[in-house]
């Protein structure tokens, strides 16, 4: 639909440090949950089995179009 | 002023029950034996009438009478696609966690019609400047609201913002703008334009650049809601309506088109402007040879509606600018055309004189 | 916005000797100068045919064909329907106006 970029236009891969745990929301209560490799997807709060990912701290640009 | 008659059978489009007659404009020089049909100023402003019907905030009609249909077409095309707006262009989201996406937030920012002069502004060349850029920020957070009813359930009582409007765009003045603005600070033409629906958690933060632009380009920089014309219908009655069939008659046509004397049953025609050209007079036996429908080719009902920073009535003005701007640009590549032509003429007369003398 | 003014009307080839017949394409034009154009033109009894068309939808050019009687020039046509097409303007203009100063007209309230 429209163009979409990052706040970084380089095509240059940049080396990002890989934090081995991401934060996650809980679907069911919201909760913010830390999941790390093999680790079963759980929240720690409410036991539900659907999490939601951040959404990017980064700035998106669009074309109103 | 209009001096040719509606009964002129060459201002005619004759309209039958099942198709259209004389729809061209036939008074081109040549055409007609004995008559001359070439362009005459003076006859022209004679003949033509412009005279404006009815005017509200946000739209005017207007009668273009004398005028071939070309000319008011090129004034309807560049109402929708010629005459410059501002609208957002840029969309530059930090935060949406609203149930809207990016993109689609970003296509409805950009319809969102502006109240800011477009002659104050310049054309977005590529680079940003406060003669051409205008920054507008959108930053709305939803929460609960504290002691609402616990039974409550409208959401305007529950929670603050939950409607995102196009008044909680608030412009961010750039270098000179803030003074050169200043008696009329950029905003929406309306406040109450529904952007997103929010909840309470749920959060938009958003940087926004507005640009000049053209209908031609995106319909967001439209000016008009609708620029259109119709043809005045015209009915002619030929014989009177027997008085029994006076009700018939008049049902035959749209409300307030045909009156009816109350007494005498004359049949007189009222107002032609709100006929739909139905034609169902056409389909009754007797009425036969009684009345004939046409639509003068000339008479142009123009109306136009804006939602945009210009006032109705200054639309049609613009347009006949920008109309006359086309029409300069082209006039100059033009007589460019004309000069070098002659200059090449002229070389070829050099060469041909030169030619003449080695001979000699 | 796009072509320079220089570039703004160019002569096709296969034109005729001095111009008496001529293909003129002009660029970032459309129906709305084509058509007004082509029956000014067409209002000039020196014109024997004029006609446009925009040959391709997605591209923004107008083809205009003059053909001239009696050996005169398509380009003198063509200036002198552009000046006509402006005086026209003007008129329309003027009694716009005329009529907006007026007043008199309804003026309504929406919704």
């Amino acid at each position: 639909m429209s163009e979409q970029q990052g706040q970084s236009g380089s095509t240059a891969p940049q080396y990002v440090p890989q934090r081995a745990d991401m934060e996650y929301l809980c679907a069911d209560c919201g909760a913010k949950n830390e999941i790390k490799p093999r680790e079963p997807i759980r929240c720690r709060e409410c036991g539900h089995r659907i999490m939601y990912k951040k959404r990017t701290k980064r700035m998106v640009q669009f074309e109103a179009r | 002023m209009a001096t040719r008659s509606l009964n002129d059978p060459r201002r005619q489009v004759k309209v039958g029950t099942e198709r259209v007659y004389d729809v061209a404009n036939t008074e081109f020089p040549g055409n007609y034996p004995g008559e001359d049909h070439s362009w005459n100023l003076k006859k022209f402003r004679k003949d033509l009438k412009v005279e404006i019907q009815r005017l509200s905030r946000r739209s005017v009609e207007f009668d273009l009478v004398g005028v071939d249909a070309s000319i008011a077409n090129a004034f309807r095309r560049i109402l929708i696609a010629e005459v410059p707006t501002i609208a957002i262009e840029h969309v530059y989201v930090w935060n949406n966690t609203s149930v809207i996406h990016d993109e689609v937030l970003a296509q409805r920012l950009g319809l969102v019609p502006l109240d800011v002069d477009p002659s104050q502004m310049e054309y977005h060349n590529g680079v940003a400047t406060d003669r051409n850029t205008l920054v507008f920020r959108l930053q709305v957070a939803c929460e609960r609201r504290k002691g609402a009813a616990r039974e409550e359930t409208d959401p305007e009582k529950l929670y603050k913002n939950s409607n995102v409007l196009a008044k909680h765009l608030t412009w961010v003045p750039q270098g000179e703008q803030e003074s050169f603005f200043a008696d009329h600070p950029p905003k929406p033409t309306n406040d109450n334009i529904l952007l997103a629906k929010l909840r309470p958690g749920q959060e938009i933060e958003i940087e926004l650049h507005a640009i000049k632009g053209q209908g031609n380009e995106h319909a967001k920089w439209s000016p008009v809601g609708t620029a259109s014309y119709r043809l005045l219908p015209n009915i002619q009655i030929h014989r009177p309506i027997p008085p029994p069939l006076a009700e018939k008659f008049q049902k035959c046509f749209s409300p307030g088109v045909i009156s009816v004397d109350p007494t005498t049953k004359e049949v007189k025609v009222a107002d032609p402007r709100r006929e739909t050209m139905s034609r169902e007079v056409l389909r009754h036996p007797e009425f036969e040879g009684m009345v004939s429908l046409s639509r003068i080719r000339d008479f142009f009902l123009f109306k136009i509606e804006t939602e945009s920073a210009y006032p109705p009535e200054r639309l049609f003005t613009e347009a006949v600018t920008v109309f006359r701007d086309k029409v300069k640009r082209l006039k100059v590549a033009a007589q460019a055309l004309a000069v070098e032509a002659a200059q090449a003429r002229e070389g070829e007369a050099d060469a041909d004189a030169d030619a003449a003398m080695e001979t000699d | 916005m796009a072509a320079t003014d220089a570039a703004k009307i160019t002569i096709m080839k296969g034109y005729e000797e001095g111009y008496t017949a001529a293909t003129f394409a002009l660029h970032d034009e459309t129906h709305t100068i084509g058509n007004a154009l082509r029956w000014m033109l067409m209002k000039n009894p020196k014109v024997e045919f004029c006609g446009y068309s925009a040959p391709h939808p997605s591209e923004p050019v107008i083809h205009l064909r003059i053909q001239m009687y009696d050996n005169a020039s398509a380009i003198t046509a063509l200036t002198d329907a552009l000046e006509n097409l402006d005086q026209l303007a003007i008129a329309v203009n003027d009694q716009y106006r005329t009529s907006l100063r007026r007043g008199a007209f309804e003026r309504f309230e929406e919704e």
